[in-house]
């Protein structure tokens, strides 16, 4: 089934956009990633980096400036701290010194224990708490001490040197040497050994100015001697005497003066710190001060910890606001696009509605139409012919009509269907409207293989149905054009194949034409009288010709038939056959029936009331107004109005309007007959029904068709055909009627086989009423011809 | 075993000794002087070197006894919460910082009974059994 994929799922209307797209894949590629740039993810991660880089860079800055300026601060404060550390030593020595000198100075005749105590009431000695001062003779025995000395022997160290010796006070007795001991000779001849005088003090004393709140707990103050013996250090609260470093090294790593104090690790204890370093000018000794890198930098530390968490919250919320940011956005452009894609499906719905037929999913008109453009440009390209079926489904008026219009589209459906399943893949069925099929052949080799496919198409759609529990058949006229040579453009094409169609409806339906030029000039004709045919019963353009039916036997006439003639303004006369199946389809059939009926029987009286004998009226009735409800009504009205006798009305049907629908058809009749209307078979010999069948009906005469008759003389079937319908006739007790008659041969023929009636160009042709009225009166008059 | 005894009961004579003797140590100035009473820690400032004047805006000199005396060991005990280690270190630092200079400290309680009685700036400590007409005891609350 081609066409029924089309129905299950909607493929592109334009197939040539398939290259258009490859074109524009590269520009596409190109625009692609400034696309990305916004999509949220991306967008608000590279948001989220940028934000997450500035605020750590701030940051490191910061904490990087911080870290610079608190370094300088503590190499600064250093300096400063040893330069006042280095004042106050050199003030602390200088007194020593001076108190000593003042003690040699003082010394004189009296017993040295005397000056000692003169020099202390007057207040001339450093305070006694922490100052002790003695006197030793020139063999180091003790002479005299302001305080209650324990050892004999001054241990101070003794160097030969002039000027103060600095020294550290080894106690034998107690092993502590935290003293510091001062001391000068008491003579100034250097050459002998004299005696000395000493000034002892807490060596804790040189570090007291330790400030925790500068120096901390690792900071150092410390004085060093000479020989690399720090005399003091104190860090914290921890106070030492008596440690050997390495002298040189400890001050020649020093920085110049007033310049930064750098960090060095310190040798004794391995801390970090400013370090400054500085011999004394006077002294024989070298202050220390040392701040721990540590302590120093704790603060800027503590800082930087704050930074980093203060970073680290920054960062946390920006990362949270522009997620926060992200998903909304996600979420914006998921419904952007939910939306985007809605309508996508909507409009590709609406799409899809608008070029395929609701009911059986076929392509539709317009759809059709673009598709028979693409396949003859195609065509015209690669020179293959294509063909066009256009189909019309016969009598599809009446089922509609009679058995509703749910029943109409379930055969609409079904033969969407077996069309479906009759043609190729690559062929296309597409549903015009009403019961209009078309069929698009792309690739066709020729006429003959046309014809097979109409004819399989023919044969698919014949297959009898079920239809609301009745079985049915259905059969389909189908008109054929061909690509190029019966039109070079759709609506020719169209046209022509529509054209072809009505050929074979006209051709008895059920049926494939191929368009021809002489079809064209029919089909004018055609047209021109649809548009007119509506206009003409108003217009009084149809009148009844009748044709007398004589007796065999007798001679005379002794019936008429009405038949229909449509006097066309520019036309001319038109016989019905040219305008019939045109009334049936549009359903004019049903006025202009019900008009004949009135005119025939208003005349046939109006014959009886001008003194002619009551003749029999044939009146044909067509396949559409015999199953029109309206019928028994319209000839019951005609027979009240006219007050014609029911029995001299003869309604003429044919044999396939009895086939269609044969219960049907046998109930119609038997209400007619309830009328007293009698009934005739028109055409008999050309249907295909059974000889056997006419005994369901109640008929009361059969009309041998004419074409059987005008061979009758030459062809010996046609013969052996008409006596087997005269003896059939007979032997049901019907009148036989034969039509056509034209000749005197055939008389005679028919008179010896005992035919009832005769009809025919013979003894009259269809002839306007006051004509006929004239014929009837002269073969009253006049003779039976020989 | 019986040297150990020997220590403790020394030690416990000792405290009982001090005790005694802390009991017995008051805070004196010369009888001319009109001071009557100090807090501890206007007393404190002035045996620190933290002032040097009563809190009458009178000039003060404060005297001390000798280091390691009993008066002394009793009187920075119980009136200054100081041990005499912390004293020193105390004045250690502000001798070395240039910012003062100790009370002077006399060889025995009549030397200072002495000082004390003659000067009106005085302010000392002794054993009240040194106590005479010249002195007054300052109450300290």
């Amino acid at each position: 089934m081609p066409t029924s994929t089309n129905a299950c799922g909607w493929w592109p209307l334009i197939d040539r956009t398939a290259p258009a797209n490859a074109e524009t894949d590269r520009t596409t590629s190109k625009r692609s990633w400034s696309h990305h740039l916004v999509e949220p993810v991306v967008l608000f991660t590279g948001l989220a980096l940028l934000a997450l880089a500035a605020i750590w860079l701030v940051t490191l800055n910061l904490v990087e400036r911080e870290r610079l300026a608190a370094d300088r601060r503590a190499a600064l404060l250093a300096v400063d701290m040893a330069e006042t550390y280095e004042a106050q030593i050199v003030r602390a020595l200088r007194e020593i010194d001076t108190t000593l000198k003042l003690v040699r100075y003082s010394l004189d005749d009296r017993p040295p224990h005397e000056t000692l105590e003169d020099l202390r009431q007057r207040g001339m000695l450093p305070p006694a708490l922490l100052f002790e001062v003695r006197i030793s003779d020139a063999s180091g025995s003790i002479v005299t001490s302001t305080h209650d000395t324990i050892p004999e022997q001054d241990a101070s160290p003794a160097f030969e040197q002039d000027g103060m010796a600095i020294g550290l006070d080894h106690q034998e007795a107690s092993g502590e040497d935290n003293r510091l001991a001062f001391s000068r000779q008491l003579a100034d001849d250097e050459q002998d050994e004299s005696g000395r005088a000493t000034l002892l003090v807490d060596a804790s004393y040189f570090v007291s100015g330790y400030e925790q709140e500068t120096l901390g707990e690792q900071g150092v103050l410390a004085l060093l001697g000479a020989n690399g013996t720090f005399l003091v250090r104190r860090s914290g609260d921890t106070v030492r005497t008596g440690e050997q470093v390495d002298h040189d090294a400890l001050l020649d790593g020093n920085s110049a003066l007033d310049e930064p104090a750098r960090v060095r690790v310190s040798e004794w204890d391995g801390v970090r710190r400013y370090t400054v370093a500085r011999p004394l000018f006077e002294f024989p000794v070298a202050i220390v001060l040392g701040l721990s890198e540590a302590e120093q930098m704790g603060a800027v530390e503590a800082l930087e910890q704050t930074y980093f968490r203060r970073a680290a919250l920054t960062s946390l919320i920006a990362l949270c606001v522009l997620a926060l940011l992200g998903r909304l956005s996600w979420k914006l452009r998921r419904t952007q696009a939910r939306i985007l894609e809605e309508r996508l499906s909507h409009a590709r719905r609406a799409e899809y509605l608008a070029f395929h037929d609701n009911l059986t999913g076929l392509p539709n008109r317009a759809f059709f139409s673009h598709l028979l453009t693409n396949h003859m440009q195609q065509a015209r390209r690669y020179d293959k012919p294509l063909a066009l079926l256009f189909l019309d489904l016969d009598r599809f008026k009446a089922i509609n009509d009679s058995l509703g219009h749910d029943a109409g589209d379930e055969l609409l459906q079904e033969v969407s269907r077996r069309l479906g399943q009759a043609v190729r893949e690559s062929d296309t069925v597409a549903r015009l409207g009403g019961d209009e099929f078309v069929i698009l052949l792309p690739e066709t080799s020729g006429p003959s293989q046309i014809t097979q496919v109409a004819n399989k198409i023919l044969a698919a759609v014949g297959t009898p149905f079920t239809l609301v529990g009745q079985e049915f058949r259905i059969t389909v006229s189908i008109g054929i054009a061909r690509y190029p040579a019966d039109g070079e453009d759709e609506q020719t094409l169209m046209k022509h194949a529509d054209v072809a169609m009505y050929h074979a409806k006209e051709e008895g339906k059920n049926n494939a034409q191929f368009y021809s030029e002489q079809l064209k000039s029919d089909s004018l004709e055609r047209l021109a009288l649809e548009s007119s045919l509506r206009k003409a019963l108003e217009r009084q353009e149809f009148m009844l010709y009748y044709q007398s039916k004589l007796d065999m036997q007798t001679g005379r006439i002794i019936g008429m038939e009405a038949l229909l003639r449509w006097q066309h303004p520019e036309l001319g006369l038109v016989l019905p056959k040219h305008f019939i199946s045109l009334a049936e389809e549009n359903g004019l059939i049903v006025p202009i029936g019900r008009w004949v009926l009135y005119t025939a029987c208003r005349q046939n009286v109006a014959w009886q009331k001008a003194g002619f004998p009551a003749l029999s009226m044939a009146v044909n009735l067509s396949a559409r107004q015999f199953l029109e409800d309206g019928l028994l009504r319209d000839i019951e009205g005609a027979l009240r109005a006219t007050g014609m006798a029911p029995e001299l009305l003869e309604v003429e049907i044919t044999e396939s309007m009895m086939m269609l629908d044969m219960p049907r058809a046998v109930g119609i009749l038997h209400e007619l007959r309830k009328l007293g209307v009698r009934i005739a078979i028109d055409d008999f010999g050309t249907g295909y029904s059974s000889l056997s069948k006419l005994k369901a009906f109640p008929l009361d005469t059969i009309k041998i068709d004419g074409s059987f008759i005008t061979d009758l003389v030459g062809s010996a079937s046609d013969r052996s055909l008409t006596e087997a319908i005269i003896d059939l006739g007979r032997n049901l007790g019907l009148t036989v009627v034969a039509e056509g008659v034209e000749s005197a041969a055939q008389v005679d023929y028919l008179r010896r086989k005992a035919c009832d009636q005769i009809q025919g160009f013979y003894m009259h042709e269809p002839q306007p009423a006051d004509e006929a009225a004239l014929s009837m009166r002269r073969r009253i008059d006049g003779a039976f011809p020989p | 075993m019986p040297s150990r005894l020997k220590r403790i009961g020394c030690s416990l004579l000792l405290c009982l000794v001090s005790s005694v003797a802390l009991a017995e140590v008051v805070v004196v100035v010369s009888a001319q002087n009109p001071l009557a009473k100090l807090t501890r820690s206007e007393l404190a400032d002035l045996y620190l070197g933290r002032t040097s004047r009563f809190p009458n805006g009178q000039p003060a000199t404060p005297v001390d006894h000798r280091e390691n005396s009993p008066a002394y060991l009793a009187f920075y005990r119980e009136y200054l919460g100081q041990t005499p280690a912390q004293v020193k270190m105390h004045w250690s630092r502000l001798i070395f910082t240039g910012r003062g200079q100790p009370p002077h400290s006399l060889p025995d309680s009549k030397a200072l009974a002495d000082f004390v009685g003659e000067n009106a700036s005085a302010i000392g400590y002794l054993d009240d059994a040194h106590l005479d007409e010249r002195l007054r005891v300052v109450a300290i609350d």
